[in-house]
């Protein structure tokens, strides 16, 4: 396919997905509900699904607090900042490393996918991170960010 | 950029129009959306999830105004026919501006009704309005699959359509855009689910559309905006149709300068000067069309685009066509040998372009196809007095074409209005386009009225030591320019358009530019610009700053 870099476009996934994740995390604190729970849930009318008593760690961690989601949404955040990247970010290993990057991504969609919200967030980082290992298989290096060398149509 | 966001949106008359118009749209059609599910009396038991099922309704009926939308600027053949008509009520020439516009609203509304479809399904569950879970609707229903299918599509749409993506690799964006197709067929779709309705089960039914209008009380949107949907699918297939008429690759031709010229001879295909076509080759890839100006004018007998092999595609179609880039390189330095041999003749040659000959190589020149031609401002060269034709870099292409059909014209005397042409061509290192600069040694050549057409070339790369000795040397006082062989001489750094317009406004207002012409009328002054946006924005502030009461500067941008 063409002189495709996959890691740039990874990035804009990347930036995607975490964004959608933290808004997906922002409205799992609010509406609280595990994704799992018609494993093994009975559903009662009104109430919706009761989860199986096997799962109440994870009830516990969504819905009594939501732990997973707030991870979810610092960890979106992070992600942002080191794809964007953050001016103190740059050129860090964070920043420059792609593992790093698929890493925190895989993360990101494991957490992703225990709530609710998350589904497709957890969906879309999967696929950046195909793209980053996808680069990482091609050899890709990420170039030296650029010095303060002017924009163009400034002088 | 200099000026501020809100300079730029809201002082702008145009745009100030264009922004309430369609920014108000939206909040009409999201209000509208609103109030009428809230108001709806049968709607009463989904009344009950509240706020959410609003917005959602609303965003809902936004989204489908944008999916409405959004395939309109699209639509490149009714463009082109409803453009010289339209051109004064909507820039037709900015429908890719137009298409972003629209998908950043729909990429916004998509998020707005996503949530609060979220919040709804959450609540269907948890009160049992109807009898499902929240996971059913969104993975088990016609609704939520297409919902989420089409997430996944504007994802992978939006990622690949970013210009750095588009620069590295067209292809990506090229067939990963044709998701549009699914994308479509998901919105239309959308609402066959029938989740809009007065009772808990959904009331299916087994004819078109499947479902009852009874009892399913969508907007049925899907009515109005299929249309512009069928109207693009119609137009791909004519596409189609016409690429397939007859169409015959006559000659390649390779210019020293590396660019190869495809004579193309296609007699169904009418077009005008300055505009564009999308060229396929099989043999090199049966999917891919890539636009490419047209450099032949009008009168000649046959369609011709010149190709620098600078992508992968063009490298192959270099290949297959025998001129890959061992042959090209080699044919370039045959002609700088061939000109350090004519050193004492006159004055040197750029050496002559090459005709590659079908018989010589094994196989007979690729099938090629056409689509096209699309439309661009350059059309309108003929209505003005005075036309500034500015090309910066690789954008001079177009005005090949532009000039070679002034020079027919000029040879008919059918100028219609037109009595003076400016040629500007700014551009890092003129002897890259080489094949251009004989162009322009033909046009200058032909050229009776040594008033007519004026060019002038600003070479903006920064000269080398060895390169200033050489012009002034071999400059002073040859007939020729040393750079471009041309009798015009080539201006160094980047030109002052500011004092070029306003020198230009003096010489006509004193009627020394326009001889006999009636000072009472005003007299009209067309740019047309093809390269950056950068340029593109200092000339149109000395277009406008230079305007008076007796000529006025109008300006028009290309695009590629």
């Amino acid at each position: 396919m063409g002189n495709l870099i996959w890691h740039e476009y990874a990035r804009f996934v990347s930036l995607t997905a975490s964004a959608y994740t933290i808004w997906a995390a922002f409205w799992g604190v609010l509406y609280r509900k595990f994704f799992w729970d018609f494993v093994g849930g009975i559903v009662r009318n009104p109430g919706g699904i009761q989860p199986n008593p096997n799962v109440s760690v994870m009830i516990t961690l969504i819905v009594k607090a939501p732990v997973i989601q707030i991870f979810a949404f610092v960890l979106g955040c992070a992600i942002v900042m080191v794809e964007y990247p953050a001016p103190f970010l740059k050129n860090t290993i964070f920043s420059r490393s792609l593992l790093v990057k698929t890493m925190m991504l895989l993360v990101q969609s494991v957490l992703a996918i225990l709530f609710y919200q998350g589904t497709n967030g957890a969906i879309w980082s999967l696929v950046a991170m195909g793209c980053y290992i996808r680069a990482q298989m091609l050899g890709e290096k990420v170039e030296e960010a650029k010095q303060n060398r002017g924009r163009g149509g400034k002088a | 950029m200099g000026e501020s966001w809100f300079r730029r949106e809201f002082l702008t008359p145009r745009r100030l129009i264009f922004n309430v118009g369609f920014y108000g749209l939206h909040l009409f059609f999201f209000a509208y959306g609103w109030y009428s599910q809230a108001t709806n009396t049968r709607l009463s038991a989904l009344n009950g999830l509240k706020w959410s099922v609003w917005t959602s309704r609303g965003a809902g009926l936004v989204l489908a105004f944008d999916g409405g939308l959004i395939l309109l600027p699209m639509l490149r053949n009714v463009i082109r026919v409803i453009r010289p008509r339209l051109a004064w009520a909507f820039p037709a020439d900015e429908n890719i501006w137009f298409h972003r516009q629209v998908a950043y609203s729909m990429a916004f509304w998509a998020m707005v009704h996503t949530t609060a479809h979220y919040v709804n399904f959450f609540n269907v569950e948890r009160t049992q309005v109807r009898p499902e879970i929240a996971l059913d609707i969104h993975y088990t229903q016609a609704g939520g699959i297409t919902g989420h299918f089409m997430l996944l599509i504007m994802v992978l749409m939006y990622t690949t359509a970013h210009h750095k993506v588009r620069a590295q690799c067209f292809e990506a964006f090229w067939y990963t855009h044709h998701l549009a197709f699914f994308f479509m067929i998901g919105l239309y779709s959308h609402a066959t689910g029938c989740f809009v309705r007065d009772d808990a089960e959904p009331d299916y039914i087994t004819s078109f559309p499947f479902y009852s209008t009874e009892h399913c009380l969508g907007y049925e949107s899907w009515r109005f905006v299929i249309w512009p949907g069928i109207i693009y699918f119609g137009e791909r297939v004519w596409r189609e149709i016409r690429a397939r008429r007859a169409t015959r690759l006559s000659k390649v031709l390779v210019h020293p300068s590396g660019a190869m010229e495809l004579r193309i001879i296609k007699p169904s295909f009418k077009y005008v000067a300055g505009q564009w076509l999308f060229i396929q080759v099989p043999d090199v890839s049966g999917f891919q069309w890539h636009p490419f100006t047209i450099t032949s004018a009008p009168e000649d007998p046959y369609v011709s685009v010149h190709i620098r092999q600078v992508g992968d595609w063009t490298q192959g179609l270099g290949e297959r066509v025998g001129a890959g880039p061992s042959v090209v390189q080699s044919l370039t330095q045959a002609a700088m040998k061939g000109k350090e041999k004519d050193e004492n003749s006159q004055y040197g040659t750029r050496g002559d372009f090459v005709e590659l000959d079908p018989s010589y190589s094994a196989r007979p020149l690729p099938v090629v196809r056409i689509d096209g031609p699309y439309g661009a401002p350059a059309e309108d060269v003929f209505k003005v007095e005075v036309a500034v034709l500015i090309g910066a870099g690789i954008g001079v292409t177009p005005f090949a074409s532009i000039l070679k059909h002034i020079w027919y014209r000029q040879r008919k005397g059918t100028l219609g209005s037109l009595k003076r042409v400016e040629f500007f061509w700014v551009c890092r290192d003129a002897p890259s386009f080489g094949w251009f600069q004989s162009l322009l040694q033909e046009v200058e050549a032909a050229q009776a009225d040594p008033n007519f057409l004026r060019i002038n070339i600003y070479l903006t790369q920064k000269i080398g030591e060895d390169m200033l000795w050489n012009i002034a040397v071999n400059d002073a006082g040859a007939e020729y320019d040393p750079l471009t062989l041309l009798r015009t001489r080539t201006m160094f750094g980047r030109p002052d358009w500011n004092s070029i317009y306003s020198r230009m406004r003096q010489a006509v207002e004193t009627g020394q530019y326009l001889p006999g012409t009636n000072a009472q009328l005003r007299t009209k002054v067309g740019t047309y610009f093809c390269g950056p946006s950068v340029l593109a924005k200092s000339i149109k502030e000395a277009c406008v700053a230079n305007s008076s009461a007796h000529v006025n500067f109008s300006f028009a941008k290309e695009h590629f």
